[in-house]
């Protein structure tokens, strides 16, 4: 009844669901998270995101949080559509079908459409957030790998492994975004423990070779937001965002509604800066151009009044 | 729910065997796991049995880590121990009232039900993880990384629900009588860990068998009676069987 993280279900194969009746066929693999392997899965003329779980209680576990979120977020379609067993090979594989989310991952969609689109990636992050905290859950996994952006810089987060009620230890983390790990807190499931990561998640995403050697180089002692500041404080682009990040690591944010709110105005104010820098400094093409056409207007001028 | 975490990097050389001892510990109703630390040098292939039959015969799990992976690896093992323990005792029940195996064999929307109430369990119920520490001459360059794994573990399990506590062991003792000592008695404060192992002098010997023995007892002179396990007990489900639980990705 247990897979191991060995066992890949090669594509084309179809599951059928022991209890529904529903069958999938399985198209390729989109990834592996901790708990199991998530699959593009068409049924019917629809595709889906299946996942197929290594250990039965740990898939069911996520199932559960997913639909007591369906639940309690009743405005927009299900995440979770179906919970079922396949027999596979001999085998008994507990899956789970989520919709299907076209998307990549934030790290490679700042890669791809350039590091400008951070700001509203984030703020939109921090508004998903707010809203499972507000649900009365905490997502934990607050990393790269399971915040998909979609086009215009839509967030989707995927995976709930992480996902815990507030107030309980978090389920699954992972070590550099985790606050424990940065001495910055405890591991017990707040709406703070979230916005530290999503504070983690923007050095990674724009300073992600520093940040990591400086994992490396530091001893478990030393580890402490300062350090993580010290690599805001010298990034041009995180900069702009310092007095949001310093509130974030130190847990300075009652919520994530107020994160995100921070996060808009420093958002705006970073414009401001922005189109006033190029307000005060003319280009030197432009002031050429000006100069040239002050001296053709006086010649002309000249050359009328001459006549 | 009580639990040992062997921290060692070679093989026992004096005293019983310890899969004797771990079999004793389980009899107890306490669950063995083992982490075998290496370097680039590996663990040889005799560490390597010794490290997944004392996991087996403890009804726990093993695995063979760098020191950089070890805080994880024990958070990891520690949390997956607990949800084993907790499956094994709920499934016994469900046993018992319902005729089935296992959750697998109920409806999904029964299930849902059932694994709420585990992990319920899993988060509330008391937990005592002893960790012992083999502190061999080899040993001596990685007992940093042993002792930031401790203090990772006690976070990790001071933001649980239910009570929790750490304690820790090295071996072997000062006196050649002494199969190990107590260097941290039960805490859950993971700030007030300092220094665990401050003035260790490094002893050649690997009792680990003996040390084993000793911190069964331990646990029964802190922590009362312990509860001895019934009778045909199926011990915390095990995914293979080499002792190495596979579902991990780091």
């Amino acid at each position: 009844m247990i897979t191991s993280s060995e066992t890949r279900v090669p594509p084309g194969t179809v599951l059928r669901g022991k209890w529904n009746g529903r069958t999938y066929r399985l198209e390729r693999m989109l990834g592996i998270g901790a708990n199991g392997q998530v699959y593009l899965a068409v049924s019917g003329l629809r595709t889906y995101a299946l996942k197929i779980g290594m250990q039965l209680e740990d898939l069911q576990a996520e199932a559960n949080v997913l639909a007591s979120l369906d639940q309690r977020e009743r405005k927009r379609p299900p995440f979770l559509l179906d919970v079922d067993d396949a027999e596979w090979q001999g085998r008994l594989l507990p899956f789970y079908v989520m919709q299907y989310i076209p998307g990549v991952p934030v790290k490679t969609y700042l890669a791809e459409h350039g590091s400008a689109w951070y700001g509203v990636v984030g703020y939109r992050l921090l508004n998903r957030l707010a809203e499972l905290h507000a649900a009365g859950w905490v997502f934990g996994d607050v990393k790269s790998d399971n915040i998909l952006v979609t086009d215009y810089g839509r967030v989707s987060l995927v995976d709930y492994g992480g996902m815990t009620a507030m107030g309980r230890s978090v389920r699954q983390f992972t070590e550099v975004y985790d606050r424990g790990y940065w001495s910055a807190g405890s591991r017990t499931a707040d709406p703070a423990y979230d916005v530290f990561s999503a504070a983690v998640l923007w050095i990674h995403a724009l300073d992600g070779k520093r940040l990591l050697h400086m994992t490396k180089m530091l001893l478990p002692q030393n580890r402490h937001p300062r350090e993580l500041m010290a690599l805001v404080r010298s990034h041009a682009e995180l900069k702009t965002m310092e007095s949001w990040m310093e509130r974030a690591l130190y847990g300075k944010f009652k919520d994530a509604r107020e994160a995100s709110d921070h996060w808009r105005e420093r958002m705006q104010a970073a414009a401001k800066d922005a189109l006033q820098k190029s307000r005060g400094k003319v280009p030197g093409w432009m002031a050429g151009l000006f100069a040239a056409s002050l001296l053709l207007c006086v010649s002309a001028a000249a050359f009328w009044l001459l006549q | 729910m009580r639990q040992i975490l062997l921290i060692t990097d070679g093989c026992s050389n004096v005293g019983d065997s310890p899969a004797i001892a771990a079999s004793v510990a389980q009899a107890e109703g306490i669950s063995v796991n083992v982490v075998g630390i290496v370097d680039e040098g590996g663990i040889g292939e005799q560490g390597a049995l010794e490290i997944a039959e004392i996991a087996r015969a403890g009804g726990g799990m093993s695995r063979i880590v760098s020191p950089a992976l070890l805080s994880h690896t024990v958070q990891m093992m520690t949390r997956q121990t607990v949800q084993a323990t907790i499956r094994g005792e709920v499934n016994r029940e469900l046993k018992q009232i319902l005729g089935v195996d296992s959750a697998a064999e109920l409806p999904p929307d029964k299930r849902a039900e059932i694994v709420r109430v585990m992990e319920d369990l899993g988060e509330t119920s008391e937990l005592r993880v002893a960790l012992l520490i083999d502190a061999s001459a080899s040993m001596k360059p990685k007992l940093r990384a042993v002792e930031e794994a401790v203090r990772d573990l006690t976070l990790s399990l001071q933001a649980r629900r239910g009570e929790s506590a750490v304690a820790v062991f090295h071996f072997p003792g000062e006196r050649s009588h002494e199969a190990c000592l107590l260097d941290l008695d039960w805490t859950d404060r993971a700030d007030r860990i300092g220094q665990i192992f401050g003035r260790i002098s490094m002893k050649g010997t690997t009792p680990t068998g003996p040390a084993l023995l000793r911190v069964v007892e331990f646990f029964r002179e802190t922590c009362g009676k312990l509860e001895t396990e019934p009778q045909h007990n199926a011990p915390a489900r095990r995914d293979d069987t080499d002792g190495m639980r596979s579902d991990y990705v780091v």
